[in-house]
């Protein structure tokens, strides 16, 4: 009877048609084939994201509500806290893993001529995913989350000019509050989501339609030296192997470490000692801390310029890298644009690592 | 990698094998554990007990009936809204209105007036019986009281 | 350093242990399991004439040398280490009661490593036939250390009534047989054992997975194939005798346990849940993978897949083992020695006179800083201090794992000093009497910890003035 549905179903939708296309379908092998598996790791991340976030919707209320419903689901309904752990921690390792496979790919050079689009709408994922991170992070209203969001928000309000602006209209008042959260709400279940889901389309269509890229070493093979494997099945097992691990990953972090809900918010409450924004702003904050404590007194804006400055003008010569080395024809760009990458690698590491190390 | 032997598609051979037919149901049957996995506590998620915090909000006050008040020295347990709340009538005529959810772990508290206090069997915390405060076991908190106003056909209850 | 007393900040003492001792399972595991597999893979090369798998094989032995002699055996005597430092009093009963089971582990370990040593530097140079049997010397001396150590394992979860019944009397060392086969013993060697023969398939995945798939797919699906159906008698057999061990472990150990799994509908999981969850998942997940891509497709199975393996199989280690240590809860040796030191024949005395004054993990210079705050001002804060020290810091820190800080937040000094007394007083009705010990100490010395305690917690001055 199968088989008949299934004969059904592809006379109308020419289902045997993708399965031949995937069979024909080619991923390269060798030896950092490993790398190839982090862009599907992160699509994974957000796919638990997707699902968990929809289950979380069904009680969590923005607004006045919202710390007494994050409450709610954390410790009274049941498998509340799983389903809010599983969310906060797929988000963390969704930018873990986008972070991996955005090294892997820059040192893959996988950015050069005709995937600059990829790379492009990969750095916006990556960017959008992070702007996910910090509204969702101020959902629950507890007093982490209200504070490391304050924290967060001196970013945009040392711009010079609209600074101030943009931290209002972002808040909806000059103060963290239920309009906030409403307003975060808002981006993170409908606007980001609408930016998103384009753009990942695309950027699948394009390495669909492009393939893997391969590395210099690879390449320098001649063509019969290098393997591939038919996408499907056997990479598509090998990913979906992946997966299953990763979803270990995920449910060890999530019943193991639970995530926790501090006390309610308290805008009159001291901030608590060391108070710092989510890891993966801490290079930034770190940045900035640092460079505060060089330029003191009147300068004290110099520096803030200088980091602000600094991380945006690094970010888009970033995103500019494969005008620079466009192909692999010219070797000494080749070698500068991995030192630039080893670079970048090692200081985020360094001022995030610092970040930790100096706040306890 | 002879695997043709288990081709579905070879011509000529009807059914499935006895080896492919196992593959099969040991795949069916991870699958069927894993839906399980993660069907399970969903559908617990979605089917727990909800209580809206918006309707609790709206609600300020409740009114007892006379006819309904508990004799000196027993206490009625009924809902402020959604929460299980406790009206206890002291022996010598006083009354006094507690939320009656322990602070400890949300168990429902008891009043015990041959013990003269209130007590959460759960992990045994106890709280004073007129003022609601925790003496001892685990609950960090007192009970959250509420206002009692008397008059002649009713008890109102009031949000403190 | 501040012996007696290992003030382990974040993580506590015993997480230094648990780091350690995790690691060492999986590779001692492997040690005895791959002791197993060496002899018996080369064996089956020798036999079927495969000069391939014998160069395989030859760089498993490498690797295994490395990684049993070097991190195995510095694990092993970091553990000692360790243990000494976080748990001195259990130490010493151990020490007192096993002394020449560990005489006889050291025999058995200083054969296993001159074997292995022996075995690997012998390759091709001797006789096939002795080269094996050197293997086979290795595999059942370090297979022998396992039996003897694990019988001082299982005690400390089930001393057994023999040993119980001489406790404290000094004549202990009498019943060192009884208290050595304790009733866990035999459930534990054998699951233990299935772990070393699981645990060497999985380290022989990783060698396999490194083999060149294209230039040599029979080699490599041979290896892989054999090394994967070393995980198969652990899949079929653990669950039984999981089951035989509990079975062996008595009714009031298991109440952890219980409280566990009658919560699970709700989705309120116990410690003990969540840990057994783990193993349960990260096992069927190794089945899976090992199955789906080593089996089937040994020619995709790569390093990667290796790895994750073997980072399931020590996810799956550390939660059993984790478990297995939740179990003991309160004690460090069941019914004897409760998880801070304090004998169980110790509480009443030290209720009546005090445990500052009879504990002997207080230092010289602790007991004068006692001593010049006494009558001052301070002398209930030092007190509570050290109270804290010598009773809650083997499992608690103030900020880190488990964390007073944070468990205690918000409470006034009066809801903490209802914690203590229950704590105290220790009845069964308690919630805290199937996994804390009794708090001791004279009620001088509790309020002492009761005041430290609220120290720790209390809110802020200028945030009381403003509430005010």
């Amino acid at each position: 009877m199968g088989t008949t549905v299934l004969d059904w179903l592809d006379e109308r939708l020419g289902l045997k048609d993708i399965v031949a296309f995937a069979k024909k379908k080619t991923v390269p092998d060798h030896k950092y084939s490993f790398w190839y598996y982090w862009g599907g790791i992160s699509l994974f991340f957000f796919i638990v994201q997707v699902v968990s976030g929809i289950l979380l919707l069904m009680y969590y209320q923005p607004g006045p509500n919202a710390y007494d419903s994050v409450r709610q689901i954390t410790y009274e309904v049941d498998f509340g806290w799983l389903i809010r752990s599983a969310h906060s921690w797929s988000a963390n390792l969704m930018i873990l893993a986008l972070f991996i496979h955005m090294f892997s790919v820059f040192f893959m050079k996988a950015y050069r001529r005709p995937r600059e689009f990829g790379w492009w709408s990969g750095l916006t994922l990556l960017g959008l995913t992070m702007v996910f991170g910090f509204s969702g992070y101020l959902l629950p209203m507890d007093e982490l989350a209200y504070f490391a969001t304050k924290v967060g928000l001196e970013l945009p309000k040392t711009l010079p000019g609209v600074g101030a602006v943009i931290t209002e209209l972002v808040q909806g008042g000059p103060e963290i509050g239920s309009t906030t959260i409403q307003r975060f709400f808002s981006l993170h279940v409908v606007i980001l989501p609408l930016l998103y889901i384009p753009i990942l389309a695309l950027h699948l269509w394009l390495v669909q339609k492009h393939g893997n890229a391969i590395p210099e070493s690879e390449a320098a093979k001649p063509e019969s030296e290098r393997r591939s494997i038919p996408f499907f099945p056997n990479f598509l097992t090998k990913d979906l192997a992946m997966w299953l691990i990763a979803l270990n990953v995920l449910a060890i972090m999530a019943s193991m470490f639970p995530w926790q809900l501090g006390p309610q918010a308290d805008s009159l409450a001291p901030a608590p000692e060391g108070i710092h924004p989510e890891w993966y702003f801490m290079s930034q904050f770190q940045a900035l801390k640092v460079l505060g404590e060089v330029f003191t007194g009147k300068l004290a804006i110099v520096g803030e310029y200088l980091g602000i400055g600094g991380f945006t003008l690094g970010g888009i010569l970033w995103a500019l890298i494969p005008f620079y080395d466009h192909d692999s024809k010219n070797g000494r760009r080749a070698r500068n644009a991995t030192y630039i990458g080893l670079a970048a690698l090692v200081g985020l590491m360094v001022l995030t690592i610092w970040g930790y190390v100096g706040v306890s | 990698m002879s695997d043709k032997r288990h081709d579905p598609a070879e011509p000529g051979k009807k059914g499935v094998s006895r080896r492919e037919f196992a593959t099969k149901a040991g795949v069916t049957a991870v699958g069927a554990c894993y839906a399980a996995a993660f069907g399970y506590p969903i559908f617990r998620y979605l089917a727990s007990p909800a209580r809206t915090y918006a309707e609790m909000a709206a609600i300020t006050e409740v009114p007892i009936p006379r006819e309904k008040v508990p004799g000196p020295g027993s206490a009625l347990m009924f809902r402020f809204g959604t929460r299980p709340t406790m009206l206890i009538h002291h022996e010598d005529g006083s009354m006094v209105c507690f939320d009656a959810v322990c602070t400890h772990l949300g168990c429902t508290v008891q009043f015990q007036p041959e013990e003269k206090r209130i007590h959460c069997a759960c992990h045994g915390g106890t709280y004073d019986m007129n003022t609601g405060k925790n003496i001892a076991g685990p609950p960090p908190k007192p009970l959250t009281p509420y206002q009692v106003e008397v008059t002649d056909e009713q008890i109102l209850i009031k949000r403190a | 350093m501040n012996y007696p007393v290992w003030d382990v900040p974040i993580i506590g003492s015993g997480w230094v242990i648990g780091g350690i001792a995790i690691f060492h399972i999986l590779v001692s595991h492997f040690a005895i399991g791959g002791g197993f597999y060496l002899p018996m893979a080369e064996a089956k090369a020798l036999r079927e004439g495969r000069d391939d798998w014998m160069e395989v094989i030859r760089g498993h032995a490498k690797f295994f040398l490395v990684l049993t002699l070097v991190f195995g055996a510095v694990t092993g005597v970091a553990i000692w280490f360790s243990i000494g430092l976080a748990s001195p009093e259990g130490t010493s009963t151990l020490i007192h009661n096993f002394v020449f089971a560990w005489a006889i582990e050291w025999i058995f370990f200083t054969v296993e490593i001159t074997a292995s040593i022996v075995y690997y530097y012998t390759w091709g140079k001797i006789d096939d036939k002795l080269h094996i049997r050197i293997g086979w010397i290795y595999a059942v001396s370090a297979w022998l250390s396992l039996v003897v150590i694990n019988g001082i394992l299982t005690f400390m979860l089930t001393p057994g009534g023999a040993w119980l019944s001489v406790a404290g009397t000094g004549m202990e060392a009498d019943k060192f047989w009884q208290a050595w086969l304790n009733p866990t013993y035999f459930p534990s060697a054998a699951l233990r054992t299935l772990i070393c023969i699981a645990l060497a398939g999985v380290w022989a995945l990783v060698t396999a997975s490194r083999i060149d798939g294209f230039k040599h797919p029979e080699l490599k699906k041979g290896v892989i194939r054999w090394s994967a159906l070393w995980l198969l008698p652990a899949f079929v057999a653990l669950p039984f005798c999981f089951g035989w061990y509990l079975y062996m472990v008595p009714e009031s150990r298991l109440a952890l346990l219980q409280l566990g799994i009658s919560n699970i509908g709700a989705g309120t999981f116990t410690q003990v849940t969540r840990t057994g969850l783990v193993t349960v998942i990260t096992s069927a997940t190794i089945a899976a993978v090992v199955y789906f891509i080593a089996w089937r497709n040994p020619r995709d199975f790569g390093f990667g897949h290796a790895c994750a393996v073997l980072f399931l199989a020590l996810a799956a280690t550390a939660s059993t083992e984790y478990g297995r240590e939740l179990l003991r809860k309160p004690y460090v040796i069941a019914n004897h020695m409760y998880s801070n030191g304090v004998r169980k024949s110790q509480v009443e005395g030290f209720n009546q006179d005090g445990y500052l004054t009879n504990t002997i993990w207080l230092r010289a210079e602790e007991r004068a800083r006692l001593k010049q705050a006494r009558g001052s001002g301070d002398e209930s804060l030092v007190v509570g201090e050290l109270m804290f020290r010598g009773q809650c810091m083997a499992c608690h820190t103030r900020d880190g794992y488990r964390p007073m800080r944070q468990f205690l937040a918000g409470r006034d000094h009066e809801s903490i000093g209802n914690i203590l007394k229950m704590l105290h007083d220790h009845s069964e009705d308690s919630p805290y009497y199937k996994f804390m010990p009794p708090l001791v100490g004279t009620a001088d010395e509790i309020k002492g910890l009761n005041d430290f305690l609220y120290e720790l917690v209390k809110p802020a001055p200028e945030v009381v003035a403003a509430a005010q």
